[in-house]
């Protein structure tokens, strides 16, 4: 499938904003199954100078400032890219504890990478509630598959999806006993639910596809990857209860939000401020 | 030396009942009570000078740390919570032979862990090829993503270098701790040196002491010399997280010492990938930073977001080369407990070479063998966290109860990576002064080390110290104590031929916008302290019933006066007499005393005070001493009995006018005239006038007509009865006070004298109106200038039908309204950019 993905960041202040440095991660990533054919992004006002590296998690970043006064923002990234649907196959059967062994051992050049996300992050740290949370599913002898795809389907099941419950710095503690949050708070739940089992799991930003019927499209979208020895990285997304295929596009990943985050700046001045984000995902 | 005579025959060293702990290496003494060899040049010369002696000699040294202003602040409260600097008289004295080891030892570890800190942040070979367990790195929160890729300025990461020693029983010295991101103490280690130096000046010439003057001068070459683009005057700023921090004192001592500007992140801007120094006459390039901030708080932008102590973009300017940072950010790594079990392998590995100095035994938990070892040790060791973290401590199984030890191994269990046992180390002693004597306390040794070339240089000396009383435990956080340290010249060898230090020249740095803004406000607050001083001063004798027409003014005139000043409520001069004088004692017992009302005189002292501490570095040491004269004088508690109180209030406030007056003098004196100065007169000449309108306003103006006593009480207060007298013999007219007051630009307490200054003043300032226009600033100080130049005085005074003075009151408010909008034009064109950073963040 291939698709046009427009994604409109707007930041409306009470006070001009004198000057702002920013970081955008919105250039979708190229790897396996998802191939960019054309990226572009359009910042307002004119900023002053414009750079692009890869970050620590292979991640394309863009930065530059803005250094005239100035009460609104907006940032516009256009995007055609081509996702191929996920590939139906055997699945490993590796259990789940053999799977946290291989980690911990590190022994393979993968093991050793993907053991990164069995740590502690920023935004999501390992905790007695979370493993406890996730024992029920994580039964004995368990394959790790099995246990993933539950874990996400029991997040979808038992949390209730809440726009503007949360905002960013909401404690994973708080999510996990108030029972609700948004697409970010899901996957940090399962991410912390997995690392206290010392699984590795990370962060996924990206898009849905507009217009079926998602819970997260018109807005930039998150879920979780987890490592399965011999297979990789299997992506889940426990806000639709779904295994994510050509109709998710992949931006950035790291081990939490913080990561991440798709439009990031430091302003002098400016007090309160609006802000609106439009997404929309169509066939191109 | 005195290799015979150990302790001279008439030494009164048993006065020092100096008795070391057994089972412990003491430092100056043999187990048998007799010196060792070292200490023996200084124990002779101690115990020469006789307990008494010694200790007259070291309250000379605690009056000179007070007047240097050298603290640490515990509580991180700028308006005064820094404590003196805790130093203990006697040095702890090392030999040559043993220094010698030391030296090489420790620029051996800062050359592997250099090489270290390349690779982490570089290829990761020691990762990938498994010499180093991958947690160490990834679960690591001082590894900093962002730095990945970095190859700093110069390619050496590590420019300075601490180490934590401390000595065991068997007298070997061992590393308990690396600090590499930017290590504190060399501040303070010169400025004990220079008290220590002071108070026993014989003996410290005797002992044949290593100075430490050569080192900062290889440091100071050092920084110039990392500048990326070899211009012939680098510019290099020391990077302070601001006056909050605790060891905020050293950071202006050392920018101070070596002439470089002191910063804080918002004086700092990243322009086109560049950094520059914000100062009055523009933007200027900054080649190098010298930063005593911590990795995670450098830029708020790709480090940590809930901070804005740094400067965002910092980061970006790294990686494009154009700055060097001293040491490079991400090196906060290595100040890894977790870390220590590996260097003896790495070492090996990286130098082809056996670790010289050993760190205290480690087990990381983080590997199962270790882990077993630590399981099965538990009563012996000490657990701490693998990686520092602010305000976790260390936990000592032994003296747990079963359930912790229980909760401890299951934490262990959960997340093994973060946790390291070690061995207790027994501290060595060393004697330490009490009112009793000499008594011995646990010490460690800080060491310093810096890039110079192609090696390190280490600082012949470092900064000792000591526990508290039974304790173990050395940090300056936890209260404990400080000493020089001497290093003993080798006589044996001929002294090592002394290198000309070639002293590279800085670039010089126009006032930094941050400075101004806080000399403005120095001024400004010094200046309300002074007329409320006056103001308090003359009011006094009112209260203690004095009505002596010379001086005193009567107690209706004063009330109406304070009422015109807003101090008291609108209707005090209508209260009966007994209860005025209630409201007025209340308000003066209030102004003087109560340190919390805002616009007392303890209140605008602890603000001009917190604007002289970010100024540390710029006030001489005479200022300071002057300034801490003031919060002396203000801090004394006031006597019970009212009529004692009177007296003494009086007494105190006429001890505050001439301290200020030494103030300003030391100020007038010393200061350059530029254009710091102008900004600290400013200040002061701004904040005089608007003192000055308001008395007019409420003195004249708002008084009730034909009573002498107003005009009397006016030039009290605006210091001006004796101009007058001289001038006009005859008796008080207001329009001569008027004239003496508002216009006589010969009169230095008169408006029109501040105004022609602050006209003068601005027409100086770095120049940004088009050439040929006057600025705002301009056009404000020349039209209140014109305004009061233009002003007749007999017409302004005469009353009308109803007896109001409507044109002078007019006058007065449009002054005031100038004066006003002057400081909010001055902040806006050259102090406005210090806005507050806000991180903001969306999806």
């Amino acid at each position: 499938m291939t698709y046009r993905a427009t994604h409109v960041t707007r930041h409306i202040y009470e006070e001009p904003v004198a000057q702002s440095v920013n970081e955008l991660r919105l250039t979708p990533r190229d790897y396996g199954r998802q191939h960019v054919r054309e990226f572009d992004v359009q910042v307002e006002p004119e900023p002053a100078l414009w750079r692009t590296r890869r970050d620590w998690f292979g991640n394309e970043v863009t930065t530059f400032s803005i250094f005239e006064p100035h009460d609104r923002f907006t940032v516009t990234a256009t995007s055609i890219v081509e996702v191929e649907p996920a590939r139906v196959g055997v699945l490993p059967t590796v259990r789940w504890e053999e799977a946290r062994d291989i980690l911990s051992a590190g022994t393979e050049d993968a093991s050793l990478e993907a053991s990164e996300y069995i740590y502690d992050s920023p935004f999501v740290a390992a905790t007695p509630d979370l493993a406890a949370f996730a024992k029920p599913v994580f039964e004995p002898g368990r394959p790790l598959v099995e246990a993933l795809e539950e874990l996400s389907r029991k997040i979808h099941r038992e949390f209730e999806y809440a726009p503007k419950s949360t905002s960013i710095d909401m404690p994973l503690a708080e999510v996990l006993e108030n029972r609700r949050g948004v697409c970010q708070d899901f996957s940090h739940v399962m991410i912390g639910a997995l690392r206290s089992l010392r699984l590795a799991a990370r962060y996924v930003s990206g898009y849905l596809r507009s217009g079926a019927n998602y819970q997260g499209a018109e807005a930039s979208h998150a879920w979780v990857a987890a490592f399965v020895p011999g297979a990789g990285w299997l992506h889940f997304d426990p806000t639709n209860d779904m295994v994510p295929s050509d109709g998710h596009v992949t931006l950035a990943w790291g081990r939490d939000y913080s990561d991440v985050t798709p439009v990031k700046g430091v302003t002098l001045g400016g007090g309160a401020q609006l802000v609106e984000v439009a997404v929309r995902v169509v066939p191109a | 030396m005195n290799k015979s005579k150990p302790v001279a025959p008439r030494s009164k060293w048993e006065e020092f009942r100096y008795r070391p702990v057994p089972g412990h290496w003491d430092e100056a003494l043999h187990p048998s009570g007799f010196p060792r060899r070292h200490w023996r040049g200084l124990a002779t010369a101690v115990g020469r000078m006789g307990f008494a002696q010694f200790t007259r000699s070291w309250h000379v040294g605690q009056q000179l740390i007070q007047a240097n202003g050298v603290t640490y602040n515990v509580g991180g409260d700028p308006a005064g919570k820094e404590r003196p600097w805790p130093m203990d008289p006697i040095p702890l004295v090392v030999p040559p032979a043993e220094w010698t080891a030391i030296e090489r030892a420790v620029a051996q570890r800062a050359t592997l862990l250099n090489a270290m800190l390349h690779d982490l942040y570089g290829a990761q070979r020691l990762v990938k090829d498994r010499h180093l367990p991958a947690a160490l790195v990834f679960a690591n929160p001082h590894f900093q993503r962002s730095c990945y890729g970095l190859s700093p300025v110069g390619g050496v990461p590590l420019q300075t270098y601490a180490v934590d020693l401390a000595r065991s029983p068997d007298g070997r010295w061992w590393a308990l701790g690396d600090r590499t991101q930017a290590p504190s103490g060399i501040g303070y280690a010169l400025e004990n040196r220079l008290v220590s130096a002071r108070i026993l000046p014989g003996v410290f010439n005797q002992c044949h002491v290593r100075a430490l003057t050569r080192f900062f001068d290889t440091k100071r070459n050092s920084l110039l010399a990392l500048a990326p683009s070899r211009r012939d005057s680098p510019r290099v700023v020391l990077l302070t997280p601001g006056p909050h921090n605790e060891t905020y004192f050293e950071h202006s001592f050392l920018a101070g010492h070596w002439g470089f500007p002191l910063v804080e992140g918002a004086d700092l801007t990243v322009r086109d990938s560049r950094v520059f120094l914000k100062t009055l006459s523009g933007l200027e390039p900054v080649d190098v930073i010298l930063r005593r901030m911590d990795d995670a708080f450098c830029d708020p932008l790709e480090l940590r977001g809930d901070s804005l102590l740094g400067v965002p973009g910092l980061m970006q300017a790294v990686r494009n080369g154009a700055v060097a940072v001293d040491n490079a950010i991400g090196s906060g790594v290595l100040e890894t407990p977790g870390l220590m079990a590996f260097l003896p392998g790495l070492c090996r590995l990286l130098l082809g070479e056996e670790l010289l100095l050993p760190s205290v035994a480690t087990w990381w938990c983080g590997q199962p063998e270790p882990r077993r070892y630590v399981y099965e040790h538990l009563d012996q060791l000490v657990i701490k966290p693998a990686f520092r973290k602010y305000g976790l401590h260390p936990e000592f199984p032994a003296q747990m109860s079963k359930a912790a030890r229980e909760n401890l191994i299951q934490r262990i269990e959960a997340q093994p990576e973060l946790f390291v046992a070690q061995e207790m180390v027994a501290l060595s002693t060393v004697p330490v002064r009490t009112e009793k004597g000499l008594v011995p306390r646990h010490a460690g040794l800080r060491v310093f080390a810096a890039r110079d070339g192609q090696s390190y240089a280490v600082m012949p000396g470092g900064l000792t110290r000591v526990a508290g009383e039974s304790s173990s435990v050395v940090a300056m956080q936890l209260g404990a104590g400080s000493k020089d340290t001497w290093v003993l010249e080798d006589h044996e060898e001929p002294a090592p031929a002394v290198r000309p230090s070639i002293l590279v020249r800085a670039g010089r740095t126009s006032l930094p916008s941050r400075v101004a803004d806080n000399l403005f406000w120095l001024g400004r607050y010094a200046e309300r302290v002074d007329s409320g001083v006056r103001l308090v001063r003359s009011l006094l004798p009112a209260l203690s019933g004095e009505e002596d027409f010379g001086r005193a003014a009567s107690m209706e005139t004063v009330v109406q006066l304070l009422t015109g000043l807003r101090f008291l409520p609108e209707n005090a001069p209508e209260l009966p007499l007994g209860q005025q004088r209630w409201h007025l004692q209340k308000l003066l017992s209030g102004l003087i005393y109560d340190s919390a009302r805002m616009g007392g005189l303890g209140w605008n002292l602890k603000q001009m005070r917190r604007s002289a501490w970010n100024l540390k570095e710029r006030l001489s040491s005479d200022t300071w001493r002057v300034l801490q004269q003031l919060e002396a004088d203000l801090a004394r508690t006031p006597p019970v009995n009212p009529d004692q109180r009177l007296t003494a209030q009086i007494t105190l406030l006429d001890g505050v006018v001439v301290t200020l007056a030494a103030f300003s003098g030391l100020v007038m004196e010393n200061m350059t005239r530029g254009h710091g100065f102008r900004f600290l007169d400013l200040g002061r000449r701004l904040e005089r006038a608007l003192q000055i309108t308001d008395l007019l306003r409420a003195g004249i103006v708002e008084a009730p007509p034909e009573t002498d006593g107003h005009l009397q009480l006016l030039l009290h207060v605006a210091d001006s009865t004796i101009t007058y007298r001289t001038r006009n013999l005859t008796m008080l007219r207001a329009d001569l006070v008027l004239d003496l007051l508002l216009c006589d630009e010969t009169n230095p307490r008169s408006v029109g004298m501040q105004l022609s200054a602050l006209r003068d003043h601005v027409d100086e300032l770095p120049e940004h109106a088009e050439i040929g226009r006057h600025s705002i600033e301009q056009r404000l100080a020349l039209k209140a200038l014109t305004a009061v130049r233009l002003a007749e005085v007999a017409p302004l005074t005469r009353r009308d039908a109803e007896g109001n003075l409507g044109p002078l009151g007019d006058l007065l408010a449009s002054l005031k309204t100038d004066l006003f909008d002057l400081s909010q034009a001055l902040t806006a064109q050259y102090l406005s950019h210090l806005q507050t950073a806000r991180l903001r963040s969306s999806d």
